[in-house]
């Protein structure tokens, strides 16, 4: 009994692991399109686990987190098509880019609480969305820019599809693990007391500025660092695409159906999610977008504290039963 | 000089219709604190209302909107009372999400029912201009501001001088206290959302007369409606209208002396510098949407 409680604390790791070496064994088993649509899900828990780490530990909601992914996604393209710089130097710069934008929009916008906070940030991801619409020159403008990756020009190989699941699976793993590493840390319990009451808080000594800000910008290099994968991976893009604020919206989706301010949660909301979304495109090609949102509304009123949160609750307290979860927030 | 009257005016007559489109948006979210991303999903529905009366029985579409708002409140008020009152006390995600759901069931079905083309719902005279002094004034849009702002004003005289307003004013202040008093917090609620869906319908069926309209459009009106509520601010009903003023001179002029699309990031530049001086708005009450939940 000892000896397992002494190997508890290791079995979120090993588990990790294992459904590491899951992932990449899972490669050699999938045909090119499956293979595309589980690089697809690899992006979505790396973008659901970057917002999770300001949305859900901090409970900043913000719409407009997509900026990030189009800021690596641009730089990355800019930098390969007039400068002429490698893909990897391109995703390392382009990451960085996207912290110290997240770092500088942060202080003014992070004194901004809910609702006002989420819609300054969406308010940031259309303006520069609109920038990069408006310098043709360096952007290619609304008529896009494609990224050198044949011929002479390429500074770097196309990875093809079994590179780029192998890019995506590497980044959707370091996001779990940042999230895991914060989440146990000094700062992810300074984050969840922000979460909880910013004032307390801030009374009980927690610099509550710094760890906003260093968490937001966190939180835009992992996604700057998908952006610029991303960007590489569809070779040509277009500002509508790079900063849809659907993306965003399906980051919100994910972490709050998979249970927000946990590890686990946006890991099983992606997965879940887009793996759904996908069955669905296939099989009801017409009606896939309305059957989803019929099963987003479902699942936020059966499980509006997320899926992992709901298990962790029901085991504690020996109540599963669901009515009495729409209990809980109705009038 | 005239390019610049005939841009203001344009703007301010743009301005008034917007305010109409955002002040449903703006009374949902400071009554029940309820960011309501199918706002937009309203509007569109509520063009294609106007667009089918008048295609079945040629009813002119400044009688076809008040048939577009009764059928836009029933659906708001239903939404509100049996699926949205589910979930309303939960956190701010919870009904942002509920509402994103609804908004891709809406946007879908009018895909299948009415595809993706674009459609204008026609009249004979809203293509017509007066002119004034050099500067034209197009009959339609002038109509649609006209009546914008009398619904505006009406709405505010609803909402400070009868019972039913001041019982969906005093649940917006403070929940607890108004069923204390016997009010009906549900019922309110309902008719609220019901009230700001056939606002939307209306107002969405005199864009389908001045402009085209299809699904994809949305989107953009829910944003639009999301800027100029901040924009004025929460809990004044006069705030969409000044917001919609605001947003529709700004790109009116923008877009006389830029180029391209810059207009769109001037007006999201203006909210944010909006939000970062004075997060309550321009003439909006702080408390709002800050207080706490009985």
């Amino acid at each position: 009994m000892a000896a397992a409680a002494r190997w508890r604390p290791l079995v979120p790791w090993v588990s990790g692991l294992l459904l590491l070496l899951a992932a990449l064994g899972l490669q050699s088993q999938l045909y090119s399109g499956q293979e595309r649509t589980v690089t697809a899900i690899f992006m979505f828990v790396a973008l659901a686990q970057a917002w999770n780490l300001i949305g859900g530990y901090a409970g900043y909601a913000s719409f407009g987190q997509v900026v990030f992914f189009g800021i690596g996604g641009y730089f990355t393209a800019v930098a390969m098509t007039h400068w002429h710089f490698s893909f990897w130097t391109c995703l390392v710069l382009g990451g960085a880019v996207a912290a110290l934008f997240g770092a500088l929009i942060g202080m003014p916008l992070l004194r901004l609480r809910g609702h006002y906070f989420a819609i300054a940030t969406l308010g940031v991801a259309e303006g520069i969305r609109e920038v990069v619409t408006n310098l043709p020159d360096l952007t290619g403008g609304g008529a896009g820019i494609t990224l050198p990756t044949v011929g002479d020009q390429a500074t770097t190989a196309y990875l093809g599809n079994d590179g780029f699941y192998l890019l995506f699976l590497a980044l959707a793993a370091l996001a779990v693990l940042v999230s895991a590493l914060v989440a146990g840390s000094k700062a992810g319990f300074a984050l969840r007391a922000i979460h909880q009451d910013e004032q307390a808080a801030g009374a009980m000594g927690i610099n509550t500025t710094r760890i906003k800000v260093l968490t937001f910008a966190l939180s835009g290099l992992i996604t700057g660092l998908v952006g610029a994968t991303y960007a590489f991976q569809q070779v040509t893009i277009f500002p509508e695409r790079l900063f849809d604020v659907d993306i965003t919206v399906l980051m919100v989706v994910m972490v709050v159906i998979g249970g927000s301010g946990t590890v686990l949660g946006p890991l099983v909301g992606a997965v879940v999610l887009q793996f759904l979304s996908e069955y669905l495109r296939q099989n009801y090609t017409s009606y896939h977008i309305f059957l989803l949102g019929a099963i987003i509304i479902v699942a936020v009123v059966l499980l509006p504290q997320g899926a992992v949160n709901y298990v962790r609750d029901a085991r504690r307290t020996g109540e599963y039963s669901l009515l009495a979860n729409v209990r809980r927030y109705r009038l | 000089m005239t390019s610049f009257l005939q841009a203001t005016l344009y703007g301010l007559l743009q301005g008034g219709l917007l305010g109409l489109i955002a002040v449903g948006f703006s009374l949902v979210w400071g009554v029940m604190n309820i960011v309501n991303l199918a706002h937009g999903a309203f509007v569109v529905l509520g063009a294609y209302v106007g667009w089918q009366v008048n295609d079945w029985i040629g009813l002119d579409p400044f009688l076809g909107m008040f048939v577009a708002a009764a059928v836009l409140f029933g659906l708001g008020y239903g939404l509100q009372r049996w699926l949205i009152n589910l979930v309303v006390n939960g956190p701010v995600f919870i009904t942002l999400l509920l509402t994103f759901g609804l908004d891709l069931m809406i946007v879908q079905a009018m895909n299948i029912a009415f595809s993706a083309d674009y459609r204008s719902i026609p009249t004979s005279y809203a293509g017509n201009s007066l002119h004034l002094g050099g500067v034209r004034v197009p009959v339609g849009r002038l109509l649609a501001f006209g009546v914008s702002v009398a619904v505006t004003l009406a709405l505010v005289a609803l909402i400070n001088r009868t019972r039913t307003g001041l019982s969906i004013m005093a649940t917006g202040m403070d929940r607890g206290a108004a069923r204390l008093m016997g009010i009906r917090a549900r019922h309110v609620y309902a008719l609220t959302f019901g009230i700001a869906a056939g606002l939307a319908g209306m107002a969405g069926t005199m864009v389908g007369t001045v402009g085209t309209f299809n699904p994809a459009a949305a989107g953009g009106y829910t944003l639009l409606s999301f800027v100029i509520a901040v924009l004025g601010g929460l809990g004044n009903m006069y705030g969409a209208l000044i917001g919609g003023l605001v947003i529709g001179l700004v790109e009116a002029w923008a877009g006389q002396y830029l180029s391209g699309t810059w207009i769109n990031a001037l007006a999201f530049l203006v909210l944010v510098v909006v939000l970062i001086v004075r997060p309550s708005g321009l003439v909006g009450r702080a408390y709002y949407a800050a207080r706490l939940e009985v």
